[in-house]
């Protein structure tokens, strides 16, 4: 015992029952001097330094506004900051790192951005902290033979970009070893580039052991209408319609065979869908368009006696898995639903959005719309929005909130001098002075 | 030209949470119908509720905040976002200045100097003061006083001092007595058997007997009951607390800087005019970092410094009441040209801004401060507790450390200060500057500088 703990226990028990030579509290108190004065130098923590960054650092504007929206200002813009600063092929510097891989722990969506940006420094302190180790898994830049999972798909989307044969012939000679997770990922990276070519892999990826690799399969053979599946599907199809006239006949089809699918099509409907009505919105939505052999507007204007619902339902999904323009536009007249934008081209879009906005109140629809038009709104739908906030700013102000927040975070940054100008509106200069944020933003990450 | 502050230094000027979340609400140019900097002044008018626009500006050699809102904060919002932006970059450098703010920053000259002018006055006052007593104490006294660099007379004697002495002696004498006793029969009795509410009793019976330093020490005793290894921490505040008492009971036999910490630490401080009037130290003071704890419905904050030229350790400490603005003039990570004057005392660690200097270049702005190794800092901390056992903090610049989760360059962390993760990052395990706030329990890190020599808080 030492002759702390003699004093201690001591005292714990009573002088009364323990007798002590001396005055104790003295004793102690000199113990406690010499204790804290007399400390020496211990064993240090071992670790390996980390290694030397091969990436510049981002200057310390750019690092403070990360810190400035990861604080709570301007909140939503961190995933367009990161996909930003990850573009630009620099590095955050490290005192901002332990805050932003702790938001990363907590929110999935923005890792794929951190295994650049965290640079050596944040794959170091990776292996130090185990919440964080999820960022070992993101791509680093490594190659096809060698690299974790994350890094040989972003090998294999960067070949595709470049070489989409190459990259799929890649695919094809190592396919056989592949686990099925890896599988599935690598197949939705064809998407890119997607031909005919690709056809007969896509068909023999339909026999696979897993389910989510013979989906992602299919959804790409119904952007393929000359794909084998797309005409059995087709054949499908013509099984359930007849046009005569005007009239559109419909007889939903009356069993779900193995071949239908083995071609993508779910046997089980979900919760509140009859069985057969399951089974028809998903061949029409998977036949090729053309099937159909009329523009999309006639069709509309046609009477359906029957299964009319569910006919429509699966226009709008074909026109989205197919990403045919012309249907998509027709179907967002029928149904403005968001998804339908992705069939389109940026500008139209923006067109199309645009005339919404015209015609259409503020409400949640109209926000869901604009929420699906990608970033970098150009003037057209910047002053469709701007005008809307300034009509809506005087009959119902409070409902603006969400409208000025999506302009600031959509419109392009450039435009930030039209919009300060456009009206001394208090909401208007919100979506100023957030453009002119982002402004700042990306002048910070490209100097 | 003042180096533009971090979004950390600015925010952390903000006296609370809800502060900086408003400052950030304001911190947006559009805000500004007016805004302009001269490099060392900031101004600007927000628009505010009213129909009149809140006139702010900040003087950031010191800095000294003004805002014509009605916010009982200070900083105010107004003033915090007025930074914020500068620090963003996003405040245009302009050459004259509104006129409110030129009346402003000469009204603060003025004052400034009739402070300097008073203080000139009671230090002219008080050496005429110690010439006269050095002929009355004897000479090994006085050489006391001298080393221990508290200055002046003592007033351990108690009984020419000014103050209600006798009286007040008396009281805390008889206070501490009884303490004495207290301790004994604990240790008599053994440490398991105190209730909680005994130390409370103590504590509002040496308030009355007018020891407020021990009535502090005693009433957070109830803290150390929550640890697992109660029983030899309590054992320490104890003989602490006790040898405490019977210094004071003994303190004439002290040497005077020793007797004017123990008296200190019971509770006769030193007034801020006393200390004021004593000699300041000039030097090149680094702002190495600050914490603020409440106590007792009390704000308290502490900021250390440590001079360039003479490696000289300070605190600087201030109160408020909950809410209330506490001093925000001290920026971590800057360097501030200036004059403190120090309690008196043994290993004298609290200190006040006596005088500030216009430095005009930022010549010794910017870098790590030097700092010593850990066993030089650890001779320092064993000096300091060999002149004053009952010292608790003490400020370090550790050069060339390695921070691990749990210790830096060797020394164990503070529990509380466990997996510095902002550090670790910085350093890449490799060794760095480091700020750090020595306690009897482990090292608190405050502050660490990057590869730029930027100030990085932790």
């Amino acid at each position: 015992m030492t002759g702390w703990e003699e004093l201690a226990s001591a005292a714990l028990v009573g002088t009364d029952r323990r007798p002590y030579q001396g005055d104790l509290l003295e004793a102690a108190a000199v113990e406690v001097a010499r204790r804290r004065a007399g400390r020496r130098i211990g064993e240090a923590e071992r670790q390996e330094p980390a290694p030397h960054e091969e990436r510049a650092a981002l200057g310390r504007p750019a690092a403070e506004r990360l810190a400035r929206i990861m604080g709570g200002e301007h909140e939503r813009l961190l995933p367009e900051w990161l996909a930003a600063a990850a573009g630009s092929g620099r590095r955050v510097p490290p005192y901002v790192l332990p805050e932003l891989l702790e938001r990363g722990r907590r929110d999935r969506s923005i890792r794929v951005h951190l295994g650049v940006l965290a640079g050596q420094r944040g794959r170091w302190l990776a292996g130090l902290n185990p919440d964080w180790d999820y960022l070992l898994e993101e791509p680093t830049g490594e190659t096809w033979e060698l690299g974790g999972a994350a890094d040989r798909r972003e090998h294999l989307r960067a070949l595709r970009k470049a070489d989409p044969a190459e990259a799929r012939r890649l695919l094809e000679s190592t396919w056989e070893r592949e686990t099925p997770d890896d599988r599935a990922e690598f197949v939705e990276v064809l998407a890119d580039g997607l031909s005919m070519d690709d056809e007969p892999f896509l068909e023999n990826a339909l026999d696979d052991r897993r389910r989510e690799v013979r989906q992602a399969a299919a959804n790409l053979l119904t952007r393929l209408p000359e794909s084998r599946m797309s005409q059995r599907m087709a054949e499908r199809a013509r099984a359930c319609v007849a046009i005569a006239g005007t009239v559109i006949a419909v007889e939903a089809p009356e069993a779900c065979d193995k071949a239908m699918e083995r071609d993508g099509i779910r046997p089980k409907p979900p919760r509140g869908i009859g069985e057969r009505a399951w089974w028809l919105q998903q061949v029409l939505a998977r036949a090729p368009l053309g099937v159909w052999g009329r523009p999309p507007a006639r069709l509309l204007e046609m009477r359906i006696p029957d299964w009319d619902a569910e006919v429509k339902a699966a226009w709008v999904r074909a026109a989205i898995l197919q990403k045919d323009p012309e249907w998509g536009r027709a179907m967002f007249g029928w149904d403005p639903i968001a998804d339908l934008l992705e069939s389109l081209p940026p500008d139209e879009q923006q067109e199309l959005a645009a005339d919404f906005v015209k015609k259409h109140d503020l409400d949640s629809q109209l926000i869901m719309v604009l929420g699906g038009v990608s970033s970098h709104w150009r003037e057209g739908l910047a002053t469709a929005v701007l005008r809307k906030i300034v009509k809506v700013a005087t009959t119902q102000p409070w409902n603006l909130g969400e409208l000025v927040k999506l302009a600031g975070e959509r419109i392009d940054p450039a435009l930030f001098p039209l919009v300060l100008s456009y009206s001394p509106m208090e909401s208007i200069q919100q979506v100023a002075a957030l453009l002119r944020f982002r402004a700042d933003m990306y002048k910070e990450l490209h100097p | 030209m003042i180096e533009r502050w971090s979004r950390d230094q600015v925010l952390a000027l903000a006296p609370d949470a809800s502060s900086q979340k408003a400052a950030q609400g304001v911190a947006a140019p559009g805000k500004w119908s007016l805004r302009g900097t001269t490099g060392t002044v900031l101004y600007g008018e927000c628009k505010g509720s009213g129909a009149r626009p809140y006139l702010a500006c900040v003087d950031l050699t010191e800095p000294a905040y003004r805002c014509s809102c009605p916010s009982r904060k200070f900083p105010c919002k107004h003033a915090l976002g007025l930074l914020l932006m500068w620090s963003a970059d996003d405040v245009p450098v302009e050459e004259g200045t509104p006129q409110w703010v030129t009346e402003w920053v000469e009204a603060r000259a003025e004052r400034a100097a009739k402070a300097a002018a008073r203080i000139e006055a009671a230090r002219a006052k008080k050496a005429a003061e110690s010439d006269a007593a050095a002929e009355r104490t004897d000479p090994d006294e006085a050489g006391h006083a001298a080393s221990g660099g508290g200055g002046g007379r003592s007033r351990a004697a108690g009984a020419a001092d000014g103050r209600p002495g006798s009286v007040r002696h008396g009281r805390v004498a008889a206070g501490l007595a009884e303490l004495e006793r207290w301790l004994d029969d604990q240790v008599r009795q053994g440490l398991a058997g105190t209730a909680e509410h005994e130390w409370e009793g103590l504590a509002k019976r040496l308030i009355d007997a007018q020891a407020p330093g021990v009535a502090g020490v005693v009433s957070r005793l109830a803290r150390v009951r929550a640890y697992d290894d109660w029983p030899g921490r309590l054992l320490a505040e104890y003989a602490l607390i006790h040898l405490l008492a019977v210094a004071y009971r003994r303190r004439a036999e002290l040497p005077a800087a020793l007797a004017e910490t123990v008296l200190s630490r019971v509770g006769f401080p030193a007034s801020r005019e006393e200390v004021l009037a004593g000699p300041g130290v000039r030097d090149q003071w680094d702002v190495l970092g600050r914490r603020d704890e409440v106590q007792d419905r009390l704000t308290a904050r502490r900021v250390w410094l440590r001079g360039r030229h003479t490696g000289r350790p300070a605190l600087v400490l201030s109160f408020a009441p909950q809410g209330q603005p506490l001093d925000a003039s001290l920026v971590t990570g800057t360097t501030i040209d200036a004059d403190l004057a120090f309690y008196p005392g043994a290993a004298a660690l609290r200190a006040l801004v006596a005088a500030r200097y216009d430095s005009g270049e930022d010549e010794f702005s910017g870098g790590a401060p030097p700092g010593v190794s850990p066993d030089e800092a650890l001779d320092e901390v064993a000096g300091a507790l060999a002149d004053d056992p009952w010292t608790e903090s003490w400020p370090l610049v550790l050069a060339g450390v390695v921070p691990g989760r749990a210790s830096l360059g060797g020394l164990p962390l503070h529990p509380a200060a466990h997996d510095p993760w902002r550090l670790i990052a910085v350093s890449g395990g490799r060794p760095l500057t480091v700020a750090a706030e020595w306690t009897p329990r482990g090292l608190r890190p405050l502050t660490t500088w990057d590869d730029e020599g930027t100030a990085v808080i932790l």
